[in-house]
């Protein structure tokens, strides 16, 4: 058996942040990261990339990249977690067992597959999540001329954009009213809706895959629960994501949905902790448990994590569950906290214009920030960012808040 | 452990001339002159702002390249990291103009260069000693120093503002 000081289950963005965080404060200590890939860690978001072939696998590599300059890390690829024994503190996978003193569960997420589409076994059915999907759909894409997408998420609608500009026709399935209803409400969406509609994507909203034809293995069309058929050669699922937590079974570890971590990232067992998307944390601004799937989340609490993991003990602030930036056929968004609004006592105020839109979202007695969305204008987007999440009183300042005309003189000016 | 010379502000001597901004701007551009800089595209672009504030008056606001960086540490594609001389760095190539860093930068100097999709930032000037708009900055409003060097000047000024006062009152 292996052993290490501190071993890290899953090689993304919390496993990766946390073992650099480890590393750049004691650099003589062994961190071992076992990842189920067969690709060294890379950066996850940039996989849609490699879809249509503008970055290579080189291109994308965390290591030795940004703030991730750590060198001997323990990297164990094709390494997947079997089992956790916290009695012997070992972790057993396809590779042997390995033993740790500190755990770091950060196994991440895997697309959320719909019922009516689990059984179907046939190649050209995508769930876009490791690179090693993207390299496949890249390779099939060269034959493809429709490609359908399911779901109108941000993961989505980035490969979507990434499929169009190869030339290829897509679809978009959308089962709830509107695009990104994750991100925002239906009336936040129409700039970015006109930007998709402009790009060729053609969106179906209100409606549902309920299957798919194949025939000798290839996807032939796509069915719908008004039973139209809409032919195609790839599906790609994009239905968010579920945590990794079928290992932990029996182990010990208390699990709601994800690991449930405290507020310094240690499991209800001592010596293990967890970050990422499998992390059950906490919303800072209603105190409610929750999962996100976000780099940026993954990254902080990873390092967060590390800290707490070599005895500094390190108060994680919590995440919004909703905290996105990109930028979707040329209109940077950004879109943080509460910013569901409709039948709630929030106060709202939007502002629209033909070329940008921002919703800024105050709590009901207008003293506090909890919410924003600002679409192609996004300066000071971060001042936005912190002050939802330090909860500040923003009374002196709301009118530069709602008129987007807020700059840090200002902050410093309340701050004192 | 290192001690980085740092750009810091006398918000008292900021008279707003903008003077820093021009300057960040033209040692950003691939000319380095004002006149060619102008017409220059990507249009060069200035890295810190001067911003008015009602009962402050004019604050100049740039990077304070932050020991935990949060842009750093948020960048997706690791194009944000910090270099030899521990200024943090934006590697536009590796941008993808994604706007994560702005969306985490609690002072909201990271701007968004339209005509190229890219974020650009304070770069602490690697091409010179003291930065552009420090060397330019007509009031010494910015100053370019390490921590201590900065407190200790701070401290003598204070002494010397105390003993005149005491002098006045004698």
């Amino acid at each position: 058996m292996k052993h290490s000081s501190y071993l890290i289950i899953g090689g993304s963005a919390a496993g990766i942040a946390c073992a650099q965080r480890i590393k750049e404060t004691m650099p003589s200590c062994d961190v071992t990261v076992l990842t189920d890939e067969p690709h060294l860690p890379y950066f996850r978001p940039l996989i849609t990339y490699i879809i249509n072939r503008k970055k290579d696998v080189s291109d994308i590599a965390m290591i030795g990249r940004g703030p991730y300059t750590c060198g001997d890390l323990n990297i164990i690829t094709d390494c997947k977690a079997k089992s956790l024994s916290i009695d012997q503190k070992t972790v057993s996978t396809n590779k042997g067992d390995f033993g740790y003193d500190k755990l770091l569960i950060a196994t991440g997420s895997s697309p959320n597959i719909p019922e009516e589409l689990k059984d179907i076994r046939c190649d050209g059915i995508f769930a876009l999540r490791k690179l090693a999907d993207a390299q496949r759909m890249s390779q099939m894409l060269i034959n493809a001329r429709h490609v359908v997408m399911l779901g109108g998420g941000l993961v989505n609608l980035k490969t979507a954009f990434a499929i169009i500009e190869m030339g290829i026709k897509v679809t978009m399935i959308v089962q709830s009213l509107e695009i990104l209803s994750q991100l925002m409400e239906p009336d936040d969406t129409s700039l970015l809706k006109n930007a998709i509609l402009n790009s060729g994507i053609n969106v179906i909203t209100g409606k549902k895959a309920i299957g798919v034809i194949s025939n000798n293995n290839s996807v032939k069309a796509v069915v719908l629960d008004d039973s139209k058929e809409i032919p195609c050669d790839i599906v790609c699922i994009g239905k968010g994501v579920k945590p990794n937590v079928e290992f932990l079974d029996n182990s010990g570890i208390y699990i709601d949905k994800g690991v449930v971590v405290d507020r310094y990232t240690q499991t209800n067992i001592a010596d293990v902790y967890s970050a990422g998307d499998i992390a059950v944390t906490f919303n800072p601004i209603t105190g409610q448990r929750i999962t996100t799937a976000l780099w940026t989340n993954a990254v902080e609490m990873g390092r967060c994590a590390g800290l707490n993991m070599i005895g500094i003990k390190t108060l994680y602030a919590g995440t919004f569950g909703i905290m996105n930036a990109t930028q979707i056929g040329g209109i940077p968004f950004v879109s943080m906290g509460c910013v569901h609004t409709k039948d709630t006592d929030y106060e709202v105020y939007t502002h629209k214009t033909d070329a940008s839109y921002r919703k800024i979202v105050f709590n009901k007695y207008g003293t506090r920030l909890i919410g924003a969305i600002l679409i192609a204008d996004i300066t000071n987007a971060g001042i936005y960012r912190y002050l939802i999440r330090e909860g500040k009183d923003i009374t002196k300042i709301k009118g530069l808040l709602i008129n987007h005309c807020i700059h840090y003189g200002h902050l410093m000016q309340l701050n004192g | 452990m290192s001690n980085p010379r740092e750009i810091f502000v006398n918000i008292k001597r900021c008279t707003g001339c903008k003077t820093c901004e021009i300057s960040c701007a033209v040692e950003h551009s691939k000319a380095k002159n004002l006149y060619s800089a102008i017409s220059e595209l990507p249009t060069p672009k200035a890295r810190l702002s001067v911003e008015w504030h009602q009962t402050a008056g004019s604050i100049p606001v740039l990077c304070r390249q932050c020991d935990d960086a949060p842009c750093m540490h948020a960048c997706i594609t690791g194009a944000i990291k910090r270099d030899v001389r521990g200024a943090i760095v934006t590697d536009t190539d590796k941008c993808i103009g994604c706007w994560t860093c702005v969306m985490v930068c609690p002072f909201g100097v990271i701007g968004r260069h339209l005509q190229i999709q890219k974020a650009y930032r304070c770069d602490r000037c690697p091409d010179r000693e003291i930065p552009a708009c420090v060397e330019s900055c007509p009031t010494k409003a910015l100053v370019f120093k390490t921590v201590d060097e900065y407190s200790t000047n701070k401290r003598y000024a204070f002494v010397e503002e105390m003993s005149e006062a005491i002098k006045q009152d004698v």
